[in-house]
């Protein structure tokens, strides 16, 4: 009969673990996680691309459409995220910290966390030139 | 080799690795053994040689700073350490007391979580596996620390020229050490049952016994010599960023076995957590964080070589300035090239199954030590890639 009931209440027992994805992992708020340019502070000076020690930053043309006055070569920076070491060298060597940084470490199950540039685009809506 | 090993009348050439479940790291080790016994031992590496020298020689010395944290994954603290060290010395930077100070913090908490690891490891390899899964439970409070201090559980990037790269508030200040408060009742818990546990005392007691004469004449370094007796440490001979102001002891043992040294490595831990205790308390005040904006951009031209003290043991850079922003050589000597390359001797009489024991009190830490040379004879030789395309054509 004790067989029986260590049975079902081993049945019935959330296990010992984390369980991940319904609970969350505690992170640091300042944990290098996720970065990407602010495009109404970015001035395209491309020196991200330059010092980037793993390459993960590329400059790209500013769609047409958009035209801003303190860009005037309209660059902005794209991380590759699967190849961006996460160093923050970007963050601090920016002449206009125009990095915005946060916490998000799970950057492998979204297909658009791949690149930077939809988050750039995003910041212009929400803040305004 | 051959010939030699035909001289034995009975031999079994046993290889173990590079993929093997009682390793953890991706050497080989050929063992010739007649029965259970070992009669020799070949060491081979070449497994995960990545280029890490050619590519600090490529790329602008800034960026060397996160290459050499990339070297050893566990050990990447004292990796960028040393090279930032070579740098400072070169541009004749010099950091402030606050910033030296977190310095010493970031590499302590390193040690503490690199010694907890490899006593988890050699946990398991005994087949101990509770204790493996209890040690890395506590080792996650070391890592939650060095996430509050640095911003990166394992890889810090916390080192720059001039500096660090984040300061600490009151806040995270108490944060830290209320998890080292936590973590202290566990370290000494483990090191008394590594010292009192029959599982453990019965397979470590007397096994890979190294003599202080062995150490000097094949030249281990690290915890290897502090357990054989060997007072060796190079934050008590250089007292190099605040080590000559912190009050602590060099951990030494006599008995010179694989249980010596991982009661050498629970004591450094215990002596590492006092002193991260002293430095949260002691912190002095002032400006910590360098503006990277505005360090130089040249590198001068001349050498310096710094060494640091990694939790395996003497870790050396050479660094050469070229006078433009990239560095003409920089060498790097790591603990375990000598640690493992060099042990080949202390396998020999002991039965098979001490052989991954023996390994893993070394702390071997394989993608720290690969460098394309090879050291035959005495004489030293340098391989070209094109000599390592043609070796690969002959065979």
């Amino acid at each position: 009969m004790s067989l029986w009931s260590e049975i079902l209440k081993n049945v019935f027992k959330k296990p010992v673990t984390i369980e991940y994805p319904k609970v969350k992992t505690p992170i640091e708020k300042d944990f290098r996680g996720l970065q990407y340019a602010d495009l109404n502070k970015c001035n395209g000076c491309s020196l991200c691309a330059i010092e980037c020690p793993s390459k993960a930053i590329e400059m790209r043309k500013l769609p047409e459409d958009i035209k801003l006055k303190h860009n005037p070569r309209g660059l902005y920076p794209v991380i590759n995220y699967p190849s961006c070491v996460f160093c923050y060298r970007c963050v601090t060597i920016c002449p206009v910290n125009a990095y915005i940084t946060k916490n998000e470490y799970r950057l492998a199950t979204e297909t658009e966390k791949l690149l930077s540039d939809t988050l750039s685009l995003q910041t212009l809506k929400s803040g305004g030139a | 080799m051959t010939e030699t090993v035909l001289q034995i009348p009975i031999s079994l050439e046993i290889p173990i690795g590079p993929q093997h479940p009682a390793l953890h790291e991706p050497v080989m080790l050929k063992v010739y053994a007649d029965g259970e016994e070992v009669v020799k031992v070949e060491i081979n590496t070449g497994y995960n040689h990545r280029g890490v020298e050619k590519l600090f020689e490529m790329n602008s010395f800034y960026k060397g700073v996160f290459i050499s944290a990339r070297i050893c994954g566990i050990c990447n603290t004292v990796h960028a350490n040393v090279y930032v060290r070579g740098i400072e010395q070169l541009l004749g930077l010099e950091p402030s007391p606050r910033a030296k100070y977190l310095r010493v913090l970031a590499m302590e908490l390193e040690r503490i979580h690199s010694h907890m690891i490899i006593n988890a490891i050699m946990a398991e390899i005994l087949g101990f596996d509770t204790l493996f899964m209890l040690i890395m439970r506590d080792r996650e409070l070391v890592m939650k620390a060095k996430e509050i201090l640095t911003g990166g559980r394992v890889l810090a990037d916390y080192y720059m020229p001039g500096g660090v790269r984040r300061d600490i508030d009151d806040v995270k200040k108490d944060r830290i050490l209320d998890i080292l408060k936590k973590i202290r009742p566990r370290l000494e818990y483990y090191k008394k049952l590594f010292e009192v546990d029959p599982t453990i005392t019965n397979r470590l007691v007397d096994v890979g016994v190294l003599k202080p004469r062995d150490i000097t004449l094949h030249g281990l370094v690290g915890p290897i010599a502090r357990g054989s007796g060997v007072k060796t440490d190079v934050r008590a001979e250089d007292k190099y960023e605040v080590y000559g102001e912190i009050p602590w002891n060099v951990i030494t043992r006599s008995e010179g076995d694989s249980l010596a040294r991982m009661l050498v490595r629970w004591d450094e831990a215990i002596e590492s957590l006092n002193m991260c205790e002293y430095i949260l308390t002691h912190l002095p005040g002032g400006q910590a964080v360098v503006d990277e904006r505005k360090l130089p951009r040249v590198l001068p031209l001349g050498e310096a070589f710094t060494r640091v003290e990694a939790p395996r043991g003497e870790l050396t850079y050479y660094i050469i300035g070229s006078g433009r922003d990239r560095p003409y050589r920089v060498k790097v000597r790591t603990p375990s090239f000598h640690n493992i390359i060099n042990s080949g001797f202390s396998y020999l009489g002991y039965s098979i199954a001490d052989v991954p024991v023996i390994l893993v009190s070394y702390d071997p830490c394989i993608s720290c030590m690969e460098r394309a040379i090879l050291i035959k004879d005495g004489e030293k030789k340098y391989v070209s890639l094109r000599d390592i395309v043609n070796m690969k054509r002959v065979r």
